[in-house]
């Protein structure tokens, strides 16, 4: 069932010329793209020469100088740093699918300037750099120190910088949600802009990435001895721990010095170094150049295509890392389709056969659960800081404060109950159990959805809030459930594509944030789950849809046992294969839905609750599903209550603290049962 | 649109009644109706237009929402610096916090609206939106300001201050048309940092200083709702004919930055020297910041420009 030996498919006769002529004919476009506006007010040659001179008597040459040239040179430059760096880390890594973005560099990076904007703004003027780099390195050494003792293993290091990444970025968010007018130019860095008037952050940043370049090749030789495999290089005397530390650290500081500069470019350097090896590169020196080539191709392409978007609207700033994602998410997808699926999901080897906790009475533990989801109701409706300190509101003034603390808290407790079961409801329908609503992408795909409408201007209710994301997360279930029908649910390719589907939300998401205003707020607040706009009546008829779907889930007990042994013998057993896993997928995707639009898509409880309900010695499917429906339901009633008081008045949206809670939680659990 | 007219009928309506002695007195609002038995005296507004038309009444509110922010963005009309209690952000303000200021009106915009049945049930709440889609802020505001002023039985000075905004304004168009120099468009921006702005557009509050002075707006294409767009500095490039007025703060260091970039020294507007700096306003409040704003204008651009920020 979890076998590695996923059929492959058969590798495609590459043609020699394929990948020149595909560079080629990118910056052929990109660069004619580019130029085309220019060509009404300038000759070619004139616009040729804007790169190195301009004429002050004619105001488009002085334009094309110093706006449109430095764009261009910047595009090109920013965009071969990142496709190098990024064919570095997954060489480092010899992981297809690795780069700075997905070890939480860009993220760490963003971090680093956040903090400085707020706490050290001298420091940002005197070097952007520094900040950025420090958080960037920050970013790597939590991953590496998460993973040091699993020696790195590639998926095991992806997964800790996806954490990483949400991690930081959640942390980022709370800084935005409460300092967001402090941070204004932020919300713009956040999302990558090239626009430049000057040759000055060129002449600035192309010394550094030079140099940077220059070392990351002097590692090229010891960087191929690790294609050997690691015991065969060690043989050959590379020490192989420290040529990976000096290489991360290399890219940590070409990543963050780029990102300081133009802030967070997404995905280019992951699109050019897969889209290198999806036309043919080979050789480790093969797939550097063409991944850098191509990396500085698609970024030109990216940024014109967000220039031209921009002056095709109202003229307001369209961010190049919204395009760069655009583009990027798409690639990614195509690019899982082809590869081999080698290796395993932490978690794969050990459970849930290997991973057997000492089982405990599903009585006991349900009651000690229901004990704790009383006491948290208890404690939340009850004790609570006042504007003048903290007090007690006795049982007889509920009534009134149920208006205040209720229905949110009912509403939270209930999206961590959805949760918990559609968590189970997944691991157990793929097998895994790093398989989750949030992990796999179809949070995502419902707050995708959730997003395009907030973009489009419509005004959806609460109703049409779920019906949207209902069908956006079944939309993205499906799709999932399609790409890796052939990989049998194990391996990388449902992550990775629950990741694509992430950054085309990524995407939405940026664009919202750039264009400022209080509307992104809201969404981000929405996004990181804020349950105070819930109402009564919303908490009510959630209450209701919960109960009714756990009654639908009582009936899909004996086949979600049945179905992991295989479809062979579950139809043998006399089960409609078929129309049972559409059932399970609607049940899953609607439960999902119910809870991504009270508590946004990254809080990560449908990830742990399974998994403690499993470490809680509930074993078989019916009990797994009740424990784990309490334990997600006391996870985000807990959230929910400190989400309200922690910075009183203030708040913090509820599925920020899960995300941060549940991050650190995830992190233990893979450093404890991640050896893959 | 609905709700525009409504709100204008029930207004006309209120003008009509002023005379009269209130007893239970009902307000339409975009939520809905509003009926006070007496004059609110515990007033809450969670947002910052609301908490800028209260003090404009002279009603200090119980609490507001950001309050640290509002001193530090706002400023004018100044909050007192005792007495007035923060509810959360503007955003996301804490029910619990209201709740506990037992306030009699709730003053909020359509933002809240998914919350408005829980605010309803803490207190009388009273909904009007200066910024949403297709609002015109200024009219919105004034409307708002003087609906206040007969909830809270100040008519007389509601009247007051709109009259004092509009005969500024009108002063200001004089002094500017008697100096002759309205000829020229004028691009209003905030610098975000030294390769971004945020330029203020026709559909937002700002547009209404500018066209009661008599000048024209650079900058053609509608914003987001709350009357800007985010827009790369080359942007400003495309209205040579354009004067420039920046509003502060600016970023630090912009002002270097700036000298040394050809870019920017080339731009028309700087070699014309017409960069004209103003204090920092608010853009996004009541019918205050416009009669601020317009004073600052003008006196900057009788003032005469610089070729660059301060």
């Amino acid at each position: 069932m979890y076998s590695d030996t996923a059929t492959l498919p058969a590798q495609r006769p590459v043609l020699p010329a394929r990948l020149p002529v595909a560079a080629a004919l990118l910056w052929l476009t990109a660069l004619l793209a580019s130029a085309l506006p220019w060509l009404q007010q300038l000759d070619p040659m004139a616009l040729l020469s804007a790169f190195w001179t301009f004429n002050p008597d004619t105001y488009a040459s002085v334009l094309a100088h110093f706006s449109w040239a430095p764009r261009v040179a910047m595009a090109v430059l920013v965009g071969s740093a990142l496709g190098l760096a990024g064919s570095v880390t997954q060489q480092i890594l010899g992981n297809p699918l690795a780069s700075p973005t997905t070890l939480g560099v860009a993220a760490g990076s963003q971090f680093g300037v956040t903090v400085a904007s707020l706490f050290f703004p001298g420091l940002l003027a005197f070097s952007p750099d520094l900040p950025a780099i420090a958080g960037g390195l920050l970013a790597i050494a939590m991953v590496i120190a998460l993973t040091w003792r699993l020696g790195f293993s590639p998926v095991t290091v992806i997964l800790a910088g996806l954490v990483i990444t949400f991690f930081l970025g959640a942390t980022n968010m709370a800084f935005l949600l409460l300092k967001g007018e402090w941070l204004g130019n932020l919300f713009i860095w956040g999302a990558g802009s090239l626009v430049q008037n000057n040759w000055q952050p060129f002449a600035d940043l192309w010394p550094r990435v030079v140099i940077l370049v220059a070392l990351m090749l002097l590692l090229m030789r010891p960087l191929q001895l690790l294609q050997l495999g690691e015991t065969s290089a060690s043989s050959l005397g590379a020490k192989v721990a420290w040529v990976r530390a000096l290489a991360l650290f290399l890219v940590v500081l070409l990543t963050a010095t780029v990102v300081s500069r133009v802030g967070v470019i997404a995905f280019v350097g992951l699109a050019a170094p897969v889209l290198a090896r999806l036309l043919g590169a080979r050789t480790l020196g093969g797939r550097i150049l063409w991944s850098t080539l191509l990396g500085g191709g698609l970024l030109l392409l990216a940024d014109t295509l967000a220039h031209w978007a921009s002056t095709w609207g109202d003229g307001s700033l369209i961010p190049t890392g919204t395009t760069t994602a655009l583009i990027g998410g798409p690639i990614i997808l195509l690019a899982l389709q082809g590869f081999r699926n080698t290796h395993h999901m932490p978690g794969q080897t050990s459970s849930p056969a290997g991973f057997l906790p000492k089982r405990r009475p599903i009585l006991l533990v349900s009651a000690v659960l229901t004990g704790l989801l009383l006491i948290t109701v208890v404690v939340s409706m009850g004790w609570s800081p006042g504007l003048d300190g903290w007090r007690w509101t006795g049982l007889s003034q509920w009534h009134e404060a149920w208006i205040w603390r209720g229905p949110r808290m009912l509403a939270a407790v209930l999206a961590g109950i959805a949760l918990g079961l559609a968590g189970t409801l997944i691991q157990r329908m793929t097998g895994n159990p790093m398989g989750s609503p949030e992990m796999l992408g179809i949070s995502g795909g419902a707050a995708l959805v959730m997003v395009v409408i907030v973009l489009s201007g419509l005004e959806a209710g609460r109703m049409g809030q779920l019906v949207a994301a209902t069908a956006g997360a079944a939309g993205a279930l499906g799709l999932l459930i399609l790409l890796a029908r052939r990989h049998r649910f194990a391996g990388n390719q449902l992550l990775l594509g629950g990741l694509a589907l992430y950054v085309f939300m990524d995407a939405g998401l940026r664009l919202v944030m750039a264009s400022g205003g209080t509307e992104a707020s809201k969404l981000l607040n929405w996004m990181y789950g804020s349950t105070w706009l819930v109402s009564e009546g919303e908490a009510i008829s959630l209450l209701v849809f919960i109960l009714m779907i756990s009654g639908a889930l009582a009936s899909v007990v004996r086949p979600l046992t049945i179905l992991p042994l295989g479809e062979q013998s579950a139809s043998s057993l006399g089960l409609p294969v078929a129309r049972v896993r559409l059932l399970l997928l609607l049940l899953a995707a609607l439960l999902t839905a119910a809870a991504t639009v009270v508590i946004g898509p990254l809080s990560f409880v449908g990830l742990i609750a399974p998994h403690l309900a499993r470490v809680l010695g509930q074993q078989t499917v019916g009990r797994q599903l009740i424990a784990a429906a309490l334990v997600g339901g006391v996870l985000l009633g807990v959230a929910d209550y400190l989400s309200r008081i922690i910075v009183y008045p203030n708040q913090l949206p509820a599925g920020l603290l899960a995300a941060l809670v549940g991050g650190i939680y995830f992190l233990w659990g893979l450093s404890r049962h991640g050896r893959a | 649109m609905c709700t525009k007219s409504a709100g204008l009928a029930g207004l006309f309506l209120l003008l009509i009644t002023l005379a009269m002695p209130a007893t239970a007195d009902t307000w339409q609002h975009e939520n809905g109706t509003l009926t006070l038995d007496k004059v609110p005296e515990r007033i809450v507004a969670l947002n910052w237009a609301a908490t800028e038309a209260l003090l404009l009444l002279g009603v200090t509110p119980v609490g507001v929402a950001d309050l640290a922010g509002y001193s530090h963005w706002v400023r004018e009309p100044a909050l007192p610096e005792s007495g007035v209690r923060n509810v959360g952000t503007r955003v996301a303000p804490s029910l619990e916090a209201i709740a506990e200021l037992k306030p009699d009106l709730i003053v909020t915009s359509a933002e809240m609206a998914p919350a408005a049945d829980l605010l309803e049930r803490l207190a009388p709440t009273f909904v009007v939106s200066v910024y949403k889609e297709g609002s015109q802020p200024f009219a919105k505001a004034r409307r708002m300001l003087l609906a206040l002023g007969e909830m809270l039985g100040r008519e007389a000075r509601a009247q007051e201050v709109v009259e004092d905004v509009e005969q500024t304004l009108a002063e200001q168009r004089a002094r500017l048309a008697e100096a002759g120099v309205t000829e020229r468009p004028v691009a209003l921006v905030n610098f975000l940092d030294a390769r971004h702005v945020r330029i203020y557009a026709p559909n937002g509050l700002y547009q209404t200083a500018l066209k009661a002075l008599g000048l024209t707006n650079a900058w053609p294409h509608p914003g987001n709702f709350w009357g800007f767009s985010v827009v790369g500095l080359e942007a400003i490039a495309a209205f040579p004919e354009s004067r420039l007025v920046v509003i502060s703060p600016t970023p630090p260091g912009l002002a270097d930055t700036l000298a040394g970039s050809p870019f920017w020294t080339y731009l028309p507007a700087v070699q014309r020297d017409q960069v004209y700096q103003v204090e920092a306003t608010w853009p996004f409040g009541g019918i205050y910041p416009v009669k601020r704003l317009a004073t600052q204008i003008t006196d900057s651009l009788l003032a005469g420009g610089s070729d660059n920020v301060q």
